[in-house]
């Protein structure tokens, strides 16, 4: 108890040059806990409205299905099991069907996946209900990125051209009733989205479906013949992947920002103990022995850390309340480059987080404190007493 | 290719007394379009967004449903042959000596640049196999008497839904046809500009194909020369010709 | 003066290696850091501008519209005067055409028949000509996996992961089936000549990349390609410089009707990343910010402790009668010249690890295997001509204002005081 009143003695007593390594320390924290914050609330964020708009609970595939491959998607559509229709109509599921067909805005075609959605599906956060405006007219939906790149907006006619079931060819007007800007552009790019069974008639493909979104946290995970079933981690693999890399990439940057904190601090630690032999060899004169004086020297290291746990706080603090609550503000179109981020980020600050930095600059200080007492075990108290060292 | 054969080679029928009904022409229709063998030299004239282009084949045909075709001229494509035999389709290129099925979607792409696809070709060219046929109306064509004839479809794995086709009515050759999605939405029209008469049948020499979908003035086709029930040897309409 | 403060530094090493090792370290991380978030933009305009939009890109005002198609049946023909002009008009880019095709590849059996066939994206570029810079643009010597690059007509480049599928290695024939620019359907034999890995799911899932003379010859693209990018020589995107050579360019054609008129447009509209980089803008202005503060106070703390160190020293000259303004000054300068020695090596030092990782790059592909995102998993770092400078501005700066503050210690001592505390 004494040694650690006596390094707080000594830390303040050194005045300046503290507060000066505590600022440096304290950037650390505060580098560390906002772009951890940052990046977990750009991926929760990421994975949250995907999650939302596009895989829900998770998804059964037609065993054919392959997202990646258009030329599957003529035979990989089948009846709903009777399992998953109990669901769909409990509003625990939602089915979609899929089909190739062509748009042709301004005279040329365009190849498209025709999506068919139940408008009034409450699954996916997609606003479907437009969907049922359909007066003598085939309503679809189009995302930001797909009116871009077709040059349609919201009122436009389109042809689209489709095959039906047996191969018959089919097309029609469809209108655009609303153009959703999603964040997800695995909803937007090259594909619209019209009402399931106006689909599910234009395509002769009646109860079908190519994949079923399961409501978010359900239960369900039966083997049905036919279906194969991917849950979320299956999903988000490629999201998560992407968020490990970015946060990879950035803690690079608090790697180095520490390093150079930690500089400041061993720096201090050995000059104190250059300049503060005197006081080593009074205080070893007078009984203390020399692990207790690493003790004491390596605690005033360490004590920056904790002092600059309380700087970070005092500006920090109020910091990143403010970001947690009224969010990081991105330019509008950020997400053209296929980030699944909405207008503002929501940096979140977990406890884990704000506890694991502290004590990871702590453990990190302290370590660096250490490392310069060490010289301490070789000091002779008579020799310390006369000035000289080593 | 064999579309355009189909829709240009069309017999001259002996006049008849007594109005036939829509299901009595379109088999006469049928019978005049279906030789049992022919040979046939046409161009196809592709118009694009930069300029027109002119691509010049030959085609042996047997029955209804086997064809082979090689091409002429441009340079570029010479030598590249189609083989299609029923529901099969293979080409193959000189300068790879490969020969390629053409599937899936590759079925959908435009033969040559031109407003026909693939599918169009696949097409079987019997309407009476595939369409219920109703007399809607009589016009004038190129200053022929015709009936407007309605077809709707017998089966449902048909690629057009409905038609409607012109028919000449002294020589039961169709002058001007239109096809429809299910919806009821025109696709394409083909609209026969000349006929001449070669051993006896009429034959269409000259017509555009449109994809009414797309821009454009649509692909216009000549028939250059037919020879009608010549013998074709088996070898012709075979994969190995394709190599040949 | 000079001389004799340097042999002081040279000779004291407590004076000069200390304090120069630690603006010597910090001045490396401020290097090190800068350059790397430097890369981490950098990467991201250079990965948009190699594969996809270069620096700046010349279309026909038709193809422009419907650019994410690739619609070859309205690219720029003839691209070899219109490259001739653009050249002339602007010495300091490099113009390079490129075709982006799709279509089919089909790989035969013993018979040369269909064994199996896959949809496939292609990119033509110049690979053959000398001058050519698109090997390293896109990185093809380190992403290979197996084979080589192509070196002859004919020969592809298919990336690793479709070889796999399609059960292909280099040696082996491919068809490509796809369509010329006027529609027909053609197609082409090659020959694999190497697999790679891009590094960007989308292309590792079904691309190839072929010289581009084959595709003009296969796709009747004679003097014709899609797109023409333009590179600046360094390699470095300079928006403003894009811009002002796109205003320059499009001026010409204002008034064309022609819907195959060239029309250039610059990378950030182009890629769609205008805004990201607006903001990677400001966010890497505060990080560096945040850092040199930072940096600024451990040299600060240097500085102090170095004169500290020398109380003894400071004590004797005043004693034996050195006007504390000169002690002040002189120690000023050896902090300007520790500033300067430090900086350098720590420039030096800091660029050693820069460079090798904008060479080879941290690869960080590890950590998503199955992902499909289009970004890369490799970071590398970029050194621009400001990272040589960007340290010392903290170096020097931070040493002097540590040692001057340091300093003023001086002035607060009082000659009576000296000899009692140099008894000690």
């Amino acid at each position: 108890m004494l040694i650690i009143k006596l390094a707080i003695k000594n830390l303040l007593g050194a005045g300046l040059r503290t507060w000066l390594n505590v600022i440096a320390l304290s950037f650390s924290y505060v580098a560390i806990i906002f772009m951890q914050g940052l990046y977990a609330g750009m991926n929760n964020q990421m994975e949250a409205s995907t999650i939302k708009v596009q895989y829900g609970g998770g998804q059964y595939w037609h065993e054919l299905y392959d997202p990646y491959d258009p030329l599957s998607l003529d035979d990989s559509h089948a009846k709903i099991p009777n399992e998953i229709s109990g669901l769909i109509k409990n509003n625990d599921a939602a089915s979609i069907l899929i089909n190739q067909g062509s748009i042709y805005p301004n005279g040329r075609m365009q190849n498209i996946l025709i999506k068919g959605i139940d408008p009034n599906q409450k699954i996916l956060a997609i606003p479907t209900h437009f969907l049922n405006n359909q007066n003598g007219f085939i309503p679809a939906l189009i995302g930001g990125r797909m009116a871009k790149s077709s040059g349609l907006k919201k009122g436009d006619f389109v042809t689209i051209r489709w095959r039906d079931a047996k191969g018959t060819f089919d097309a029609d007007e469809v209108k655009v009733v609303e153009v959703i800007n999603t964040e997800v552009s695995e909803i937007d790019n090259g594909q619209i989205w019209i009402p399931l069974d106006k689909m599910r008639e234009m395509t002769v493909m009646p109860g079908e479906a190519t994949l079923i979104v399961l409501k978010q946290n359900s239960q369900f995970t039966k083997n049905l013949s036919g279906w194969e079933f991917k849950n979320l981690d299956f999903l988000l693999a490629d999201l998560r992947s992407l968020a490990t890399t970015k946060s990879a990439g950035a803690s690079i940057f608090y790697f180095v920002l520490l390093f150079l904190a930690m500089l400041a601090i061993f720096d201090t630690q050995i000059l104190s103990i250059f300049r503060r032999r005197k006081e080593m060899g009074t205080l070893m004169a007078l009984g203390m022995t020399r692990s207790t004086l690493i003790k004491l020297f390596t605690l005033e290291g360490s004590m920056h850390a904790v002092l600059a746990a309380f700087a970070a706080m005092l500006y920090g603090g109020p910091l990143v309340w403010y970001l947690a609550k009224v969010g990081y503000g991105l330019p509008a179109s950020t997400d053209s480059f296929g980030f699944a981020l909405g207008d503002r980020i929501y940096p979140e600050f977990t406890a884990l987080l704000i506890i694991g930095t502290i004590l990871l600059v702590l453990t990190v200080t302290s370590i660096v404190s250490y490392l310069p007492t060490r010289r301490i075990t070789k000091l002779k108290p008579t020799d310390a007493l006369r000035g000289k060292f080593i | 290719m064999k579309k355009l054969i189909f829709i240009m080679v069309i017999l001259f029928a002996g006049a008849l007394i007594a109005q036939p009904s829509a299901d009595e022409i379109i088999k006469k229709v049928d019978a005049n379009t279906v030789t049992d063998s022919q040979i046939a030299i046409s161009k196809m004239i592709i118009k694009g967004r930069r300029g027109s282009r002119t691509v010049e084949a030959k085609t042996w045909q047997r029955g209804s449903n086997d064809s082979f075709t090689e091409y002429l001229a441009p340079a570029r494509e010479k030598g590249t042959k189609m083989l299609k035999l029923g529901d099969q389709l293979w080409t193959y290129s000189p300068s790879t000596d490969r020969t390629i099925l053409i599937s899936g979607h590759m079925l959908r792409q435009s033969v040559m640049g031109s407003d026909l696809s693939y599918e169009d070709m696949m097409e079987d060219p019997l309407l009476q196999n595939m369409y219920n046929s109703k007399i809607i109306g009589e016009e004038k064509i190129l200053d022929r008497p015709v009936w407007a004839i309605e077809l709707t479809s017998k089966k449902d794995d048909i690629s057009y839904d409905r038609r409607k086709v012109w028919v000449d009515k002294d020589r039961y050759i169709i002058l001007k046809e239109e096809l429809y999605a299910k919806s009821g939405k025109l696709l394409k029209t083909i609209d026969i500009h000349e006929i001449k008469k070669f051993d006896g049948r009429w034959v269409a020499t000259s017509l555009t194909y449109k994809d009414v979908l797309k821009d454009g003035d649509g692909t216009q086709m000549q028939l250059d020369e037919i020879k009608l029930n010549q013998r074709i040897p088996d070898y012709i309409l075979s994969k190995a010709s394709l190599r040949r | 003066m000079l001389k004799f403060l340097f042999k002081g530094l040279v000779r004291d090493r407590s004076r000069s290696l200390f304090p120069i090792l630690t603006v010597f370290i910090g001045v490396a991380l401020t290097v090190f850091l800068y350059s790397y978030l430097n890369g981490f933009v950098s990467d991201m305009i250079k990965s948009s501008a190699h594969y996809n939009s270069g620096h700046v890109r010349i279309m026909t005002k038709a193809y422009s519209q419907e650019s994410n198609q690739s619609p070859n049946d309205l690219a720029i023909i003839g691209i070899d005067p219109l490259i001739q002009n653009v050249e002339k008009s602007y010495p300091d880019m490099i113009w390079t055409p490129r075709i982006k095709f799709g279509g089919l590849i089909d790989i035969p059996d013993r018979n040369g028949e269909t064994r199996i066939q896959g949809p496939v994206s292609g990119m033509a570029v110049d690979l053959f000509s000398k001058e050519s810079r698109e090997r390293k643009f896109l990185n093809l010597d380190e992403s290979l996996v197996k084979g080589r690059i192509p070196e002859k007509p004919n020969e592809i480049l298919i990336a690793d992961d479709f070889a796999r599928r399609l059960k292909v290695a280099p040696g082996d024939t491919a068809t490509l089936l796809s369509s010329t620019m006027y529609g027909s359907m053609v197609m082409t034999n090659f020959v694999i000549a190497g697999t790679i890995r891009f590094g960007i799911a989308a292309l590792d899932r079904g691309a190839i990349i072929t010289d581009i003379s084959d595709i003009q010859k296969s796709l009747d693209m004679n003097n014709a390609a899609g797109e023409i990018l333009g590179f600046f020589k360094d390699d470095n995107f300079d928006s403003k410089k894009a811009y002002r050579i796109r205003d320059s360019f499009n001026e010409k054609y204002k008034n064309s009707e022609d819907e195959f008129a060239p029309i250039m447009g610059a990378l950030p509209e182009e890629s769609g990343l205008s805004d990201y980089m607006g903001l990677i803008d400001i966010a890497s202005f505060v990080i560096i910010g945040i850092f040199i503060f930072a940096m600024a106070i451990v040299l600060w703390n240097a500085g102090l402790m170095g004169s500290l160190r020398r109380y003894g020293e400071m004590g004797v000259r005043l004693a034996v009668g050195e006007e504390k303004g000169h002690i002040y000054r002189t120690l000023i300068l050896e902090s300007i010249m520790i500033g300067i020695v430090g900086s350098f090596l720590g420039t030096l030092f800091g660029l050693i690890p820069s460079y090798l990782m904008e060479i080879y790059g941290l690869d960080l592909s590890f950590l998503f295997e199955k992902s499909s995102v289009m970004i890369t998993g490799v970071l590398h770092a970029d050194v621009t001509y400001e990272t040589y400078l960007i340290g010392f501005i903290p170096g020097i700066l931070a040493t002097v204002l540590g040692t001057s503050i340091a300093g003023i210690g001086i002035y607060k001592r009082e000659t009576a005081q000296l000899f009692k505390e140099l008894e000690a």
